[in-house]
């Protein structure tokens, strides 16, 4: 038996060991061979004397959008609705001048015709009695609903109420919305949010010394709130409730909260959700808040929905200022924004909202300017200047990270700091304007053509100079970019001139997705396109594979050899 | 002279078209709205054209809030109700009730535009009330949808069906009535099948044993 062992016949252990060994032979072998094949197509892959063709990417123009859909022309010239008198916006998309009569004499006091075309409820914005007797009302009823944009839908694969942040991105926002009638949709048989819900949350202007009621009505499936930051306000109501808006303090979904305030100080505030703030206030729960100084007769505009030029100026600004600006700046994170679209179940959506999602290690992919990014921004979001004009901009930083806002072209004037006015001395002027998040800042500027405020007429652009702000997830340009436009630059349709070959690309889905090269352009579409495949000559790829088929065929050869002379011994 | 026909050819056509226009505006008239809420479309006494009388008159009560949600898993609005079945060229005199310190809507979608434009009739309570709308329906077999329009409320629970006539079938994703498209992943509860690995123990156990007498007996029969 122990002799067995060491003889040279097939039980032996000496020929087990050699078995093993063939086997390990074969692995190597497959082993060299994979490594063969690796090498020759890396080696392909580098490029020699002609490299790959520059593909054509003509074909994808079909996803080009209309820079402007021009819907409402009527809506652009100035005007006069129910008394109420609403300065020309000849930008693309301009803010419907119904909504803003409505908004500035009240939902109470305007015909049921301005009603309708303003699409807000009758109990939305009601003005009541003039306390200080000077001509305008100063009890003012806001009420605000809880809105999701792009939303999910257990019915198909598809997002309801969508709001395009740019082409082809519909992350899931949530915005306080002005309370209004009707279907949170376009018409009965559309998706598309309703024009009145969009991000961002709309700017609320009171008079200092109103009396203001602001009522939280919670059309949403979670918890939230309205905390005045900044906003002269009493810790509890005249009920002696919560009055700050706190966690401990959340107005449930069906629910409705007042809060009541009275401010005696007027500037550039804000009001955001405090229900698990880092979450919700990332999700678009948040908008600026502006108190304006008191005046007789001064009806002001309460909502400014969607942000941006405040069409019916209070009487204050329209003594210094042409024209008013608010400028909202917002930023998304898209893992954050997925969760409403991943689960229709509310438990769902706030487990992986608060808990399985780590807010700590969320980043910022989305960069807004009153609700949109570039290219969209240059529908609604433009600033129109006539020359020698002064603008006032209110900038509110609403991101997580910090801004530099910059205007090309332009150095304006601080006015004020977080709502409070500059004295002489602190009003700077720069051209770079840092917001941390939350601040705010009141500016002047002049578009007078002195080389230091203005260097003339031009599409200057003007954007967040964090290099992240100008990026829309990692896609440049997007994010915040806008135009500080001279009118005679602007088309008919309010579109900046000189800007047409971009329009191609940027208003294209299939840029944002990043399907399409930089620079297609014109002749430079062969030099800075998409370089194709390469594709290796046939002499090559047979001489290689031949040589593969007989390497193949001699080790296999040599194995049997091997094997064989094993058995025969 | 010619051109001057022409002109008033022109002037006729014109003039029929701003009529059309104006009939378009009925839509306009079949609307009452107030700072509670509003009615739009709601038909008290015009027959749809297939109905020769009205064959039945029912009075629904129908609630909407948070509530009513309480009974289902996972929703967060919902109406009291959420099947309604009646025959056909039926009136129904609906009393719309909101419990919630919130907007809701009751919308019936799919009615004969003729006389429902748009296709529905539309009910809206801007916070806690009632109000009150009948509508008449065709006699054709048919599942209406009804739902709230507000943004997330018919996908969190505020959507329902009104069958005529045995209806044509059941709509997706009414709670507990009918199943999504687009469904909800949930976790296992491994726990609640654990006594299955003791099964499959028994009955592989059971399997061997019964097996090796039966292949013995087989032995033992072929001796």
């Amino acid at each position: 038996m122990y002799n067995g062992f060491l003889k040279n016949n097939k039980g032996s252990l000496k020929f087990m060991v050699k078995k093993y060994f063939i086997w390990g032979g074969w692995l190597i072998a497959l082993a060299l061979i994979i490594l063969l094949v690796k090498w020759f197509f890396v080696l392909e892959e580098h490029a020699r004397a002609r490299p790959p063709a520059t593909v054509s990417s003509s074909a994808d123009n079909a996803n080009v959008e209309k820079p402007c859909t021009d819907d409402h022309v009527e809506w652009r010239g100035a005007q006069e609705i129910e008394g109420v008198s609403i300065l020309a916006s000849p930008i693309c998309e301009p803010d419907n001048p119904f909504t803003i009569a409505a908004a500035t004499k009240g939902t109470n006091n305007v015909s049921m015709s301005t009603l309708m075309q303003s699409h807000l409820a009758q109990d939305s914005i009601v003005m009541e009695e003039d306390l200080d007797h000077d001509g305008d009302p100063d009890v003012i009823h806001i009420k605000l609903e809880i809105v999701e944009l792009n939303g999910f839908s257990p019915d198909g694969d598809y997002l309801m109420n969508t709001y395009n942040i740019a082409p082809g991105l519909q992350p899931s926002l949530w915005v306080y919305a002005p309370k209004m009638q009707g279907m949170a949709v376009k018409n009965f048989n559309s998706r598309v949010a309703h024009p009145l819900l969009r991000a961002p949350s709309p700017v609320i202007r009171v008079e200092q010394g109103d009396k203001v009621y602001i009522t939280l009505e919670n059309t949403h499936y979670l918890p939230h709130t309205i905390h005045l930051h900044g906003v002269d306000h009493p810790w509890l109501n005249s009920k002696g409730q919560d009055n700050d808006g706190m966690e401990e303090h959340a107005i449930f979904p069906g629910k409705q909260h007042t809060y009541e305030i009275q401010p005696r100080h007027a500037g550039t505030m804000l009001y955001h959700c405090h229900v698990q703030t880092a979450q919700h206030f990332m999700m678009g729960l948040n908008g600026m808040f502006i108190v304006e100084e008191n005046r007789p007769n001064n009806w002001v505009q309460t909502l400014n929905v969607g942000a941006g030029q405040v069409r019916h100026p209070s009487v204050s600004v329209k003594k210094q200022y042409d024209q008013e600006y608010d400028l909202h700046y917002q930023s998304l994170d898209k893992q954050l924004s997925k969760i409403p679209q991943e689960a229709n179940d509310p438990r769902l959506i706030s487990q992986k909202m608060s808990r399985e999602y780590n807010m700590s290690t969320s980043t910022e992919n989305y960069f807004l300017l009153n609700g949109h990014s570039f290219p969209y921004t240059l529908r609604d979001a433009m600033i129109v200047a006539g020359e020698n004009e002064n603008i006032k901009l209110h900038i509110a930083n609403l991101q997580r990270t910090p801004i530099a806002v910059h205007f090309h072209g332009h150095k304006a004037i601080i006015m004020a700091y977080d709502g409070v006015d500059a004295q002489q001395g602190s009003q700077i002027t720069r051209d770079v304007f840092d917001v941390s998040p939350a601040q705010r800042l009141d500016l002047s500027l002049k578009t007078q053509n002195d080389g230091l405020n203005s260097y003339g007429a031009g599409l200057w652009m003007f954007h967040d100079h964090v290099p992240t702000g100008t990026t829309t997830d990692g896609m440049e340009p997007g994010g915040n970019m806008a135009i500080l436009a001279y009118k005679k630059l602007l088309d008919e349709q309010g579109m900046p001139t000189m800007h047409e070959g971009m329009f191609n690309d940027v208003f294209n889905k299939e840029y944002y997705a990043k399907k399409r090269p930089i620079w297609s352009v014109g002749d430079f579409a062969f030099l800075l396109g998409d370089a194709g495949l390469v594709v290796p000559e046939n002499g090559e790829l047979i001489a290689f594979f031949i040589v593969l088929g007989l390497l193949l065929g001699i080790i296999g050869m040599l194995m049997w050899l091997y094997v064989k002379k094993d058995y025969e011994n | 002279m010619k051109i001057s026909k022409l002109k008033d050819l022109f002037k006729v056509i014109s003039i029929i078209f701003l009529l059309v226009l104006n009939v378009a505006q009925v839509s306009f008239a079949m609307m009452s709205m107030d700072e509670k809420g509003m009615v739009m479309n709601a038909n008290n006494d015009n027959l749809p054209k297939d109905c020769p009388k009205i064959s039945e008159e029912v009075n629904l009560s129908i609630h909407a809030g948070r509530k009513y949600a309480t009974k289902f898993n996972g929703k967060m609005f919902a109406f009291d109700q959420q099947e309604w079945n009646v025959a056909p060229c039926a009136k129904i005199n609906i009393t719309f009730i909101n419990d919630d310190q919130i907007r809701h809507q009751l919308m019936i979608h799919g009615l004969p535009g003729y006389l429902y434009p748009e296709g529905m009739l539309h009910l809206e309570l801007y916070g806690e009330g009632e109000l009150h709308a009948s509508v008449i329906l065709p006699s054709q077999k048919k599942t209406y949808l009804v739902h709230c329009e507000l943004a997330q409320h018919a996908e969190k629970g505020m959507k329902a069906q009104l069958k005529v006539g045995g209806g044509d079938g059941d709509l997706p994703s009414i709670p507990a009535l009918s199943a999504p498209v687009k469904v909800d992943i949930y976790k296992l509860d491994w726990q609640a099948v654990m006594w299955g690995g003791v099964l499959i123990l028994l009955v592989s156990v059971l399997t061997f044993y019964s097996g090796r007498v039966l292949f013995l007996y087989y032995l033992k029969m072929n001796k």
